[in-house]
């Protein structure tokens, strides 16, 4: 039996994967090489063409997917095959599974259907992304462990420490602004977030620092690449890995890339809100398409405005990646037991004497 | 002397500004994004055909070539005059010079008297490209060229040049010839005969 929320359920899923894995995941490969080239005065990779046209060099992703796909998968010897193969599994499905409770559009009314853009309207979305994305380390532990190789198990040790730090530094975070939406559901702090001036990062601006750069830790991308530390471990916890499951890998640090823009988005920058532009204000500035026009329209705003807030985070973290160099990791320890926990801490209870106070009007 | 613990100095004093660590970092990020914004306004302006306006340095080989300054040593050539005959004279010196030992020629007479060689052959696989058979020449009959692409080849009997393939005119060499001559005789603007 095909009933339209099934069928509204599957477009979404399927929008969430082609988003993610379908553009996010081979583009972000091109901006990570095109990018950092311009940044370092080069030009970057432009050769892997057809019939002469290389589209920038856009190409490359394509080709380096040809090249793993016929790429030898290799077990080393000695290495424990059920978990090797299960690891790069663990580490992509929680990447993808977390950007099921991030609303990438409003709620809108189609012909008589209410739609809601979001995979999992969760009551507790906030928790269910941390429950979810917490796993993900259990796949970067695995694969060092079952490896059978000191850089990796290395790797996979010091990715168990890190991300277990910056994960209660990283919930802590956001308490903050739990307190100030009074809501876990992300879907409700994205339509808290109507006017500009409650947007999160208007008031809980040093909470986004710390959330965004726990999230680059929790994502073990540099500065924070202690568990892959090129110089150090070679390659870290995926040392042993080829073929396709080198390429979850990599394809699970692009779709956490997206999730964490996309957490920052709905969290901070008002997911889909324009700013000083209400719901009721955009329906009715396009109420010239009439009415299931204007909202097919105010949705595709909405869903527009919020993959260009997301380009804008993911070119942040892009230029973080290739500005900082790696900390050491007792100073990636360090920063987050002694420096971003007490912060966070201080600025929950700054958020609840403000509460108290009446200083920070809540939504 | 006991041995003891030695403290070094590593310079590291850092402000407050410095350690709130923040700052700095949006500094750097500064400073990155600064050299992205330009060098993404070069490249578009290349693609408009400005060329010149492209900050980043990097040339592909293939497609783009550089043209070398006068005072880059390529492969040695001889001179060619405007009357057509070369102006060698094959007096030896390079031969002697030469620290490979690549250059062999044999001398020959005109009728008028003027004595040239009747073979020259170049080693291209033995030349160090030092430049002392130019350094050497008392005519400005051999000097090193600004060529330098493609000057390999799949063995090494194929990079001996006769003295044909070694003739090149005068007037593509003339800037390396002035710039010998205020060189090697301390003649600034040498305006000599051809």
């Amino acid at each position: 039996m095909i009933s339209p929320e099934l069928i509204e359920t599957a477009a979404k899923i399927i929008f969430v994967f082609a988003l993610t894995l379908g553009f996010f995941a081979p583009v972000l490969g091109w901006v990570e090489r095109k990018q950092s080239a311009v940044m370092q005065d080069r030009i970057g990779a432009n050769r892997a063409g057809v019939f002469g046209f290389t589209v920038i060099g856009l190409l490359h992703s394509l080709a380096d997917a040809i090249k793993l796909v016929f790429k030898e998968d290799f077990t080393p010897r000695g290495a424990e095959k059920a978990l090797h193969t299960l690891a790069p599994v663990m580490a992509v499905i929680p990447a993808l599974i977390a950007f099921a409770v991030i609303p990438f559009g409003g709620q809108y009314t189609l012909w008589g259907h209410r739609v809601n853009l979001v995979v999992a309207d969760l009551d507790v979305g906030l928790l269910f992304v941390f429950a979810i994305s917490s796993i993900s380390t259990y796949g970067v532990v695995i694969a060092g462990w079952a490896s059978n190789n000191n850089w990796s198990l290395l790797g996979g040790l010091r990715a168990s420490a890190q991300m277990f730090s910056y994960e209660v530094a990283m919930g802590l975070t956001v308490i903050a602004l739990v307190m100030y939406y009074q809501s876990l559901s992300l879907v409700e702090i994205v339509a808290k977030q109507e006017n500009f001036w409650h947007w999160g990062i208007v008031w809980h601006w040093p909470a986004f620092l710390l959330f965004f750069s726990c999230a680059i830790a929790e994502n073990k991308r540099v500065p924070f690449d202690a568990p892959e530390a090129e110089s150090e471990l070679v390659a870290g916890y995926f040392t042993e890995y080829s073929g396709m499951k080198f390429v979850m890998f990599w394809a699970a640090e692009f779709i956490e890339m997206v999730t964490i823009a996309g957490m920052c988005v709905a969290l901070f920058l008002g997911g889909h809100h324009i700013p000083f532009v209400t719901q009721a204000g955009l329906a009715e500035a396009l109420g010239a398409f009439g009415p299931n026009g204007a909202q097919v329209a105010a949705m595709l705003i909405g869903v527009g405005v919020f993959v260009f807030k997301l380009i804008l985070l993911l070119a942040l973290q892009m230029a973080v990646r290739w500005t900082l160099p790696r900390f050491r990791y007792d100073q990636i320890m360090k920063l987050g037991w002694k420096m971003i926990l007490p912060l966070s801490l201080a600025w929950i209870s700054l958020t609840g004497a403000a509460i108290l106070a009446g200083v920070m009007p809540r939504p | 002397m006991a041995i003891g613990i030695k403290k070094v100095d590593s310079n590291i004093t850092l402000t407050l500004w410095e350690r709130m660590y923040a700052p700095e970092i949006i500094r750097g990020l500064y400073i990155t994004m600064r050299h992205f914004t330009v060098n993404l306004w070069g490249l578009a302006l290349e693609a408009l055909g400005r060329r010149d306006k492209r900050k980043i340095m990097t040339v592909y080989y293939p497609e783009e070539t550089l043209t070398p300054p006068p005072a880059y040593r390529g492969r040695p050539v001889l001179v060619r005059a405007e009357n057509g005959l070369e102006k060698c004279v094959a007096c030896g010196l390079c031969e002697v010079a030469c620290p490979p030992k690549c250059i062999k020629i044999t001398g020959g007479e005109r009728e008028n008297g003027d004595r040239y060689p009747l073979t020259y052959e170049l080693d291209g696989g033995r030349c160090i490209f030092c430049g002392f058979c130019e350094e050497v020449c008392p005519k400005d009959a051999i000097v090193m060229s600004a060529e330098w692409r493609e000057l390999c080849e799949y063995g090494r009997a194929r990079m001996v040049y006769q003295k044909e393939a070694l003739l090149y005119p005068q007037r593509n060499l003339q800037k390396r010839i002035n710039l010998i001559r205020s060189r090697y005789f301390g003649v600034s603007r040498y305006r000599g005969k051809a």
